[in-house]
């Protein structure tokens, strides 16, 4: 099997070899099986593909590594939250949980369909578990009264992988939260959201990493008519990283807001990738990314609309990025796109890139404010309208971290 | 039958579309007048013709080589791009889906057997002469278009509106180029490009292959080895053209291909506009158009380029077409050097198309503005790519698709932007139409900025130009909506407007299409 594997893959990398043997040491199964083979139809997705040519993971991981760089602390509040943490090596969750969530920890991976378009979700399914971590970890909610769901990734070691699927039940509310915090050398998580009628769902998720570190995070959100999700990114990038969501409108009168703000240094990495199908009438798509980036830094944008004929018809969508480029030697790219087969439709995008107002530096250090506050302060409010959707719990502490980077 | 009354929910074979309320309808009208079954330009000349044997191959070059009187480092050169060829895969990236092609099944290379170039209007045959009467360009002033003595008085009425030179290419060669002595008074070359290479060897070795490398693309490199005619145009120091230059390019023959090369050299202050049109008859056939054109602008040049594109686009279900595969790219090279493209683009089955700008040049200007109406079964993948180079180099993108019948359009574009680019400028706006369920608009555009004083912008109604110019609008009474139509589709509809479209009446419908309820 694994020298068949090494073949499937052409010419792998030291990176792709540990993959393989990684994969090799997990009990058979069939679904897990085919969760790798299509990953390895492509191997660690590069430059020459089109969905990844800004972000080339080929040549940024050439092996699985534990990075000189410590998991960074976690800000957002673990009191009152019900936290599950998943570490290179270990994992741990709540002993007791309420009434209205129900896990099952299944020892069997779970189908993935759709696997050839999310190459690091397909690793993540085919990689999960092993010792205490769960291969799937299904996480059921039935009451919109519970605490706050938190996932940390975190932890020294060469690699993590994680999946985790979500059970919204009809009319329920979820709230929930991710930690990414760096520490393995390669990351892939892969989250799966299944809203039925008229559930709702608000997911925060919270980012960092090293220069030598690199991280895929795939959510996949499917939303059932009348449901509503709302999800908020904060991305500090990393070597490379990839915040990845796909998300399919199956009912009708389903909405959905994605908002994202990159902050990308020196060294890093950040990429904000969206795929929305809007599979069912009268859907509706807000979404709004915004990135400031230092020399050194390097942010991604790519959003695309798909909007299918006929079930696609009365689509509501709108699509913003907006770019900052706050130093010379910073670099941004995107990539808005629209596939449009149904005519009654309204489909809007949006790309701005640029530096920021000389007009209003100019009005507030004419005011004695330093160069580099009023430049903060600016990129701050700039910033800040991306975070406004995060939930109450954590809004503030997204803008606070946005707030240190951008003085520090 | 009235199939649109019937009970099921949607018939595929239904020839009426059920078009959305808020869509103009004189768009639909324009639209429709485009579709296949109304194609004027659809006859077919018969001639005798020599034909370069069919299929390609190291002695296909060397046939159109010798046929054409090459010497022997145009011939080096072609070989060079034929073996790059070889090597290298068809694109697949396109939004465009055709049959595999078959490149053995073309004649590379087809002119009329009485030679390529008459001395005199009486030799060109009358077969030509009439199939451009045909098709609109004003031969019956063919006297003065062909610059034969002793005409020029009896046209001094044709004289009083302004004038086109013509470079008339039929099949792979340039059958007759207009008013090239009274351009030479100017100083402006203007000839077929095979003639360019016996009178102009220097000029032409110095620029070819200079903007769109030998090896640039699959299609581009096919043409390096095979092209058989196209235009060249040298407008010397300080001399703005003295009227609007043209090329019209017309397939005739049958299983050909046609591989046009223009390069177009503005030194330093020129100026020139240039319109390109084609047509070509229906066929079952599919047939392959590779042309590679290649602008240079000099120091405080300015060339603006206009396409009208209406080959064949096959017949409503798909059959025969023309492939429209074409690397256009202009080279800002100099200092505040210009360059612009227009296109009207309506026919062929199948476009791929990317005119595109390196502006090099400080301070340097690039300007795309487009209208691609497919129909029938058509697909279009186009758009353009903005390459920012040099400091306070400016971009403008305006592209407008309409989808009609059960085609697909695509806007794909690039603006790269150099980290050496201080201050560049972009603006982009790309607006699609659909005209019932069963077509398809896709918007792809790609931004790549390393420079931090660079502002680009992308469909950003929150910039504070259009912000203030919104106001202005609106504060004199004029409603959101109207003020936004005024401001975007007003402007493109200037710029056709002055367009150069004496014989192009499919562009001047065009104008009257508005992109209200435009689906993104």
């Amino acid at each position: 099997m694994t020298t068949a594997l090494r073949d499937f893959i052409k010419n792998p990398t030291t990176a792709e070899l540990e993959l393989v043997a990684r994969y090799a040491m997990q009990p058979e199964d069939g679904r897990r099986e085919r969760a790798f083979l299509a990953f390895a139809e492509t191997g660690l997705p590069h430059r020459r593909m089109e969905a990844w040519k800004w972000s080339d993971f080929k040549a940024a991981l050439k092996a699985l590594e534990t990075p000189a760089s410590a998991s960074a602390n976690d800000p957002v509040p673990h009191d009152g939250a019900l936290v599950f943490r998943f570490a290179p090596t270990g994992f741990e969750q709540p002993k007791t949980l309420p009434e209205g969530v129900r896990i099952l920890t299944q020892p069997t991976t779970q189908a993935l369909s759709g696997a050839e378009d999310v190459p690091l979700g397909a690793l993540a399914a085919a990689l999960a578990g092993g010792g205490a971590r769960p291969s799937t970890m299904v996480i059921e909610i039935t009451s919109s009264d519970l605490p706050r769901l938190h996932f940390v990734f975190d932890g020294a070691g060469e690699a993590s992988f994680a999946r985790i699927i979500f059970l919204v039940r009809s009319g329920v509310s979820l709230t929930m939260t991710e930690s990414y915090l760096g520490g393995a050398g390669f990351t892939a998580a892969l989250l799966e959201f299944n809203l039925e009628d008229a559930a709702r769902l608000n997911r925060t998720i919270y980012q960092r990493g090293g220069t030598d570190e690199a991280l895929a995070v795939t959510g996949l959100i499917n939303l059932a008519a009348n449901s509503a999700a709302v999800q908020t990114t904060l991305a500090f990038g990393a070597k490379v990283a990839r915040m990845e969501t796909r998300a399919v409108h199956q009912g009708s009168g389903a909405k959905l807001t994605l908002n994202a703000a990159y902050l990308s240094g020196k060294g890093l990495h950040a990429d904000i990738t969206t795929h929305v199908r809007h599979g069912a009438p009268g859907c509706v798509t807000r979404q709004l990314t915004k990135g400031a980036v230092l020399d050194g830094g390097t942010g991604v944008f790519q959003g695309k609309f798909f909007v299918p004929r006929k079930t696609g018809q009365h689509t509501d969508a709108d699509m913003q990025h907006q770019a900052l480029l706050l130093e010379d030697g910073a670099v941004v790219f995107a990539k808005p796109e629209l596939e449009i087969y149904a005519d009654d439709v309204e489909c809007a995008h949006g790309n701005t890139c640029g530096a920021l107002d000389d007009a209003q530096m100019f009005y507030l250090r004419q005011r004695g404010i330093p160069e580099t506050q009023a430049r903060a302060m600016l990129t701050e409010a700039f910033i800040a309208e991306a975070l406004s959707t995060a939930d109450d719990s954590v809004r503030d502490v997204l803008l606070a971290e946005a707030q240190n980077w951008l003085s520090s | 039958m009235d199939c649109c009354g019937g009970t099921t929910e949607h018939d595929e074979d239904c020839d009426d579309v059920k078009v959305k309320d808020s869509i103009d309808a004189k768009t639909v009208e324009a639209a429709k007048a485009l579709e296949s079954e109304n194609y004027s330009a659809g006859f077919t000349t018969d001639i005798e013709m020599d034909m370069a044997p069919k299929g390609l191959s190291e002695d296909t070059i060397r046939y159109i080589s010798a046929a054409k009187n090459e010497p022997e480092w145009l011939l080096e050169w072609r070989l060079k791009a034929y073996e790059r060829w070889l090597t290298m895969e068809e694109p697949s990236w396109a939004m465009v889906r055709y049959p595999k092609i078959d490149y053995q099944a073309y004649y590379y290379f087809a002119a009329p057997k009485a030679g390529a170039k008459y001395a005199s209007i009486d030799d060109v045959p009358k077969e030509i002469l009439e199939t451009y009467e045909k098709l609109g360009i004003p031969l019956r002033e063919a006297e003065v278009l062909l610059g034969v003595e002793g005409a020029v008085e009896t046209a001094a009425e044709a004289r009083e509106k302004p004038r086109v030179a013509v470079d008339a290419v039929f099949d792979s060669v340039s059958v007759a180029t207009t008013f090239r002595k009274e351009l030479q008074k100017a100083g402006v070359i203007f000839m077929s490009i095979s003639e360019a290479v016996h009178e102009y060897p220097e000029l032409v070795k110095k620029y070819l292959g200079t903007v769109v490398p030998q090896s640039d693309n699959f299609f581009a490199t096919l043409n390096s080895a095979v092209f058989s005619d196209g235009t060249f145009v040298y407008i010397p120091k300080g001399v703005r053209c003295p009227m609007e230059l043209s090329t019209y390019f017309r397939m005739n023959a049958e299983n050909t291909g046609q591989f046009e090369r223009t390069l177009i050299i503005a030194d330093e202050a020129a100026y020139v506009s240039y319109l390109e049109g084609c047509t070509a008859p229906m066929r079952d056939e599919n047939q392959l158009h590779a042309a590679v054109v290649e602008l240079v602008a000099l120091d405080d040049a300015e060339i603006k380029y206009s396409t009208v594109q209406n080959w064949w686009p096959g017949d409503e279900d798909g059959k025969g077409g023309i492939f429209n595969f074409v690397t256009k790219r202009g080279d800002c090279r100099g200092d505040r050097s210009k360059i612009s493209w227009t296109q009207v683009e309506t026919g062929s089955a199948v476009t791929w198309k990317y005119p595109s700008c390196i502006l090099r040049g400080d301070d340097s200007v690039g300007e795309f503005y487009s209208i691609a109406v497919t129909n029938g079964r058509q697909q279009a993948d186009t758009g353009t790519k903005m390459i920012h180079l040099g400091k306070r180099t400016k971009s403008r993108i305006i592209s407008k698709g309409i989808s009609a019948g059960k085609s697909d359009n695509t806007y794909r574009g690039l603006v790269s932007v150099n980290r050496k680019a201080e201050k560049a400028r972009n603006f982009t706006q790309c607006d699609s139409l659909l005209i019932g369920d069963r077509c398809g608009a896709h918007t792809i555009p790609y931004v790549e900025n390393r420079c931090a004083s660079a502002q680009l912008e992308h469909e950003a109604t929150t910039t504070k130009l259009s912000e203030d110019q919104l106001f202005y609008a609106r504060q004199r009474g004029i409603a959101e909506e109207d003020a936004v139509a005024l401001l975007v589709n007003g402007f493109v509809r200037d710029v056709l407007q002055h367009l150069p479209m004496e014989f192009a009446v499919e562009a001047q419908s065009l104008l009257k299409v508005s992109l209200e309820g435009s689906v993104g």
